[in-house]
């Protein structure tokens, strides 16, 4: 019986050491209306940049998106999205946290 | 050691650009709809050139300027444009510090999709008398001129367009000159040639077309014959852009004239503007 609880735990610990070891940071993929152009975009960038918690931004100008990577343990809210958004002159089009890929270091 | 009062501005307007947000792209020799968002500080380091010959008459002026935007809030902005002036008129020589141009302008209107934008702003500006009217050529006209007018624009990924009118009412000014009202019409297209990436050097060509209408000088009240008229201009424009780096110029052509008796026309003007946020 012994050997059996030794043997599910030990199986148990494999599966969940991972999650352990390469947590995934929260991300969020913001959709900026009226984004067009890169020169533009910077003044989103420095926005988030000033924003607690904000450890890494990737802007796909093509597709209009800002993905947005926190800190351990940092969130940020749909209605904090929109007004950095609106700071930098553009419309938040769409919020929504993504699965970030498992990593164990920052991008 | 007295410093000097243009060093002292160029320095302290710098200085206040340490929040500066980025801009779009605008027309070079007309207004643009977009303003800086709240907070925010552009300054634009500039040089302009203009020749004008003919009717005996043979001018030609260099001027360097430096402009700084605030955006008071993310829809209104304040700003002042200082310049300093070479003029060149018919075998005389003079320069300093020109007419200093106070400004303001609020988007009342924008509407923004998925990698495009809409906008519309009226704006509102007065020269100041600061130039020096008392020499040959004058640097400034001694005169406290307003202009205002509207602008609206379309902005996407590939295109871009804008559309403007604008209205000077000009004062009298040194001499008792008083120069006739100007009113401004701009068409301007635009394109991206190569769509590249956020972190890649960015490039927008633009053609503007540039009317241009005055009415006639006055001199101590009475009107003169060889002043007034109309010109068009057609002005290449190219933008390059690398992150919170821009560089842009252009030259306006005269492409046809309609001014009135015998009188200089326009050869050619030519802008050249660094913008650097920081």
């Amino acid at each position: 019986m012994n050997r059996i609880v030794r043997t599910t735990a030990f199986a148990l610990s494999l599966l969940l050491l991972p999650l352990v070891a390469f947590a995934a940071p929260t991300q969020y993929q913001l959709q900026v209306d009226g984004l067009a152009c890169p020169f533009c975009a910077y003044g989103i960038e420095k926005e988030l940049n000033r924003t607690d918690g904000v450890e890494n931004i990737r802007i796909d100008i093509n597709a209009g998106t800002v993905t947005v990577t926190m800190a351990e343990g940092g969130t940020m809210t749909e209605a904090q999205a929109s007004r950095i958004v609106e700071d930098a002159g553009f419309t938040l089009g769409g919020f929504e946290e993504v699965r970030a890929q498992a990593s164990n270091k920052p991008e | 050691m007295k410093a000097n009062p243009i060093a002292v501005l160029l320095v302290g307007l710098l200085a206040v650009a340490a929040a500066m947000p980025a801009r779009a792209h605008g027309p070079l020799f007309s207004p643009a709809p977009e303003t800086i968002f709240k907070g925010g500080t552009e300054v634009t380091l500039g040089f302009h050139t203009a020749k004008t010959t003919g009717g005996g008459d043979r001018e030609k002026e260099y001027e360097a300027f430096v402009e700084a935007e605030y955006g008071l809030t993310a829809d209104w902005e304040i700003g002042i444009e200082v310049p300093y002036t070479w003029k060149k008129s018919n075998g005389l020589d003079a320069n300093g510090v020109g007419d200093i141009v106070l400004d303001t302008k609020y988007q009342f209107w924008r509407r923004d999709l998925p990698g495009a934008q809409y906008k519309a702003a009226a704006f509102f500006k007065t020269k100041l008398p600061t130039g020096d009217d008392g020499g040959q050529p004058r640097i400034g006209s001694g005169s406290t001129d307003v202009i205002g007018g509207l602008a609206t624009g379309y902005e996407s990924r590939r295109w871009y367009w804008f559309v403007s009118g604008l209205y000077r009412v000009n004062t009298e000014g040194a001499g008792g000159l008083e120069k006739g009202d100007r009113q401004f019409l701009n068409v301007v297209g635009g394109v991206r040639p190569v769509l590249t990436e956020y972190e890649e050097p960015d490039t927008v060509v633009m053609l503007e077309l540039n009317w241009e209408r005055a009415g006639r000088d006055d001199l101590n009240g009475a009107g003169l014959a060889d002043t007034g008229g109309w010109e068009l201009f057609l002005s290449p424009v190219v933008w390059w852009t690398y992150r919170q780096v821009a560089i842009r110029g252009g030259v306006q052509f005269p492409i046809a004239e309609g001014l009135n008796g015998n009188q200089a026309t326009s050869d050619y003007r030519a802008r050249l503007e660094f913008i650097y946020h920081f």
